[in-house]
């Protein structure tokens, strides 16, 4: 029994006296009261125990010998992730049950780069939690908002479960990086080899989420494998970076070094994948998801960036068989001033469609098309269909199917 | 003629489904030989095995720190610390300061003027003199 985490080790290796000199009776009282394995209480203390004792015996002639650096790193030794102070603490924060073993929180926190072994690393569980978080992200959107556009479907789904996205939410549940994955790091904190500052990192797949795993594996996953965006980004670098990316998309194996985003975003997928495993599959990972990552503010009708508005609404209008729109001039004040305002609305016959506000008649109009495109495109039922993932666990429940859209206007 | 998607990432919105609380570990320090520390030896022996387990979600850490003032030290997800000297405390006092720095979101205090903070547009929108009625326009 020994646990020290990084704090303690620092304060331990600092007042010598104390940990060599004056016994710590207080700590006996303590781990005799609070054993690591009962409970799911986070203590970590200075102890006296074996290892200790065997260090004190070394360490005797201190003040002939400043310090010995191999010795000391020696006394720490290798944590198991049921014996981690950090490890419990996040199981508890992410509230999540008892069934969830820390072991498989401790593995999920390996990346493959710290540990190539697959059973030891979060990489199947990661894969695992990815294609959750895809699925329930897409339904959750496509229900909310059924004739959302592909193109916002997409920059919506990547805001939610992108790689940065999910980066932002580790470091929200408080995950720390560990400096460098090694035998003696507290398994509580997140292990994976740095990318080199300024060397370009790529994945297959640039647009994030349920698009942006790495490798080609599995078929529910939507892997673009000649994804255009990726293509295009990939044509707008300068020709040494083109060719660096190209060649590690060619070899086609794990990168031996990765960014912290990458490293912790995979971390919060395994996190999923270890809910849908352990803690009672389906509905607790969608109950998981929901909870920690759609339960976050997206501001959808902000993703929005439209190349000819009037066009499209025009088209749109031409498809859904109503009469041609025309822009009316509503108010206006100071025309010939420096501050003109114009407020003009977009009428479909009687039917008004949508109000745009601008300092100059084009501004307006063109304001007033966005916004009728943005009350089409964003419509949500009212009454609230039901998520496809309701019939789950049980086929006969009562199921009210969401409105399939034709899609978006294309010409 | 296309839609093009622009980039953006959710904020979070902590409670609005999950809670995390923003108190990540709590360190106590303690001097075996120093009087200021009795109340908060006499916490560790009673009372922090207790509040460990009422509070799983939090990373304890006793360690001591000689011939000083016994401390608790709070570590926050904004990576923030908020330290509190419990120099000759009693144990509940001690417990009331751990209490206060669990529960402690760890921004900088500041004052708060508005009622509401949100990150959600006014459901009522801006008032407008163009869409108003002329009386409530020139209404003084």
């Amino acid at each position: 029994m020994k646990r020290v985490s990084r704090s303690t080790w620092d304060a331990l290796l600092v007042p010598r006296r104390c940990v060599c000199g004056h016994p710590l009776v207080l700590n006996d009282l303590l781990s005799s009261s609070i054993s690591p394995s009962s409970a799911r209480a986070s203590i970590s203390t200075i102890s006296r125990s074996s290892t200790h004792n065997t260090v004190r015996s070394s360490l005797k002639p201190r003040a002939s010998r400043p310090f010995h650096t191999s010795t000391s790193l020696g006394v720490v030794p290798k944590l198991l992730p049921t014996q981690s102070a950090k490890l419990a603490a996040l199981h508890g924060r992410l509230n999540l049950p008892n069934k969830f073993p820390l072991t498989t929180l401790g593995r999920a926190l390996i990346d493959p780069t710290a540990e190539p072994q697959h059973h030891l690393n979060n990489d199947s569980l990661a894969h695992l939690g990815n294609v959750l978080l895809g699925y329930y992200t897409s339904e959750f959107l496509i229900v909310q908002y059924p004739r959302l556009p592909y193109e916002i479907l997409k920059a919506a789904m990547s805001g939610y479960v992108s790689s940065k996205a999910l980066s932002a939410i580790g470091k929200e549940w408080g995950v720390e990086a560990a400096f460098a994955p090694g035998e003696t790091v507290d398994p509580g904190l997140l292990q994976f080899s740095r990318l080199a500052p300024g060397t370009p990192f790529m994945t297959a797949n640039t647009n994030g989420g349920l698009f942006n795993m790495q490798r080609k594996r599995g078929s529910m996953v939507p892997n673009f494998e000649n994804n255009p965006t990726a293509e295009k980004i990939l044509d707008s670098e300068a020709p040494e970076m083109q060719e660096i990316w190209q060649r590690q998309r060619q070899s086609g194996k794990t990168p031996d070094a990765v960014p912290l985003e990458h490293a912790m975003a995979n971390f919060v997928r395994s996190a999923v994948g270890g809910v849908y495993l352990h803690a009672g599959g389906l509905p607790a990972a969608k109950e998981f998801v929901h909870a920690h990552i759609l339960g976050r503010k997206l501001d959808i009708d902000k993703l929005f960036m439209f190349e000819q508005p009037t066009r499209e609404l025009s088209r749109l209008c031409v498809r859904e068989g109503f009469q041609q729109p025309i822009a009316r001039l509503e108010k206006e004040t100071g025309r010939y001033s420096r501050h003109a305002v114009f407020i003009v609305g977009v009428y479909s016959g009687e039917e008004k469609l949508g109000e745009g506000q601008g300092s100059s008649l084009p501004e307006a109009k063109i304001k007033a098309a966005i916004s009728a495109l943005k009350g089409w495109y964003l419509y949500s039922p009212i009454t609230g269909a039901d998520l496809p993932s309701k019939t789950d666990g049980n086929p006969t429940a009562p199921f009210t199917p969401a409105v399939i859209d034709v899609g978006d206007v294309v010409s | 003629m296309v839609v093009k998607g622009l980039q953006a990432v959710s904020k979070a919105q902590n409670g609005v489904g999950a809670f995390i609380l923003q108190c990540k570990r709590l360190e106590f320090n303690f001097c075996d030989v120093g009087g200021s520390s009795r109340g908060m030896k006499a916490f560790l022996k009673t009372r922090l095995s207790a509040f460990a387990k009422e509070n799983p979600q939090v990373e304890i850490v006793v360690a001591p720190r000689p011939h000083k003032h016994p401390i608790i030290r709070g570590v926050y997800i904004n990576n923030r610390e908020k330290v509190v000297c419990v120099r000759n405390l009693e144990v509940l006092q001690v417990l009331q300061k751990a209490e206060l720095l669990r529960d402690a979101s760890g921004v900088k205090l500041k004052k708060i003027n508005k009622p509401v903070q949100s990150l959600n547009d006014s459901v009522r929108g801006i008032w407008s003199p163009y869409h108003a009625t002329a009386e409530e326009v020139y209404k003084v």
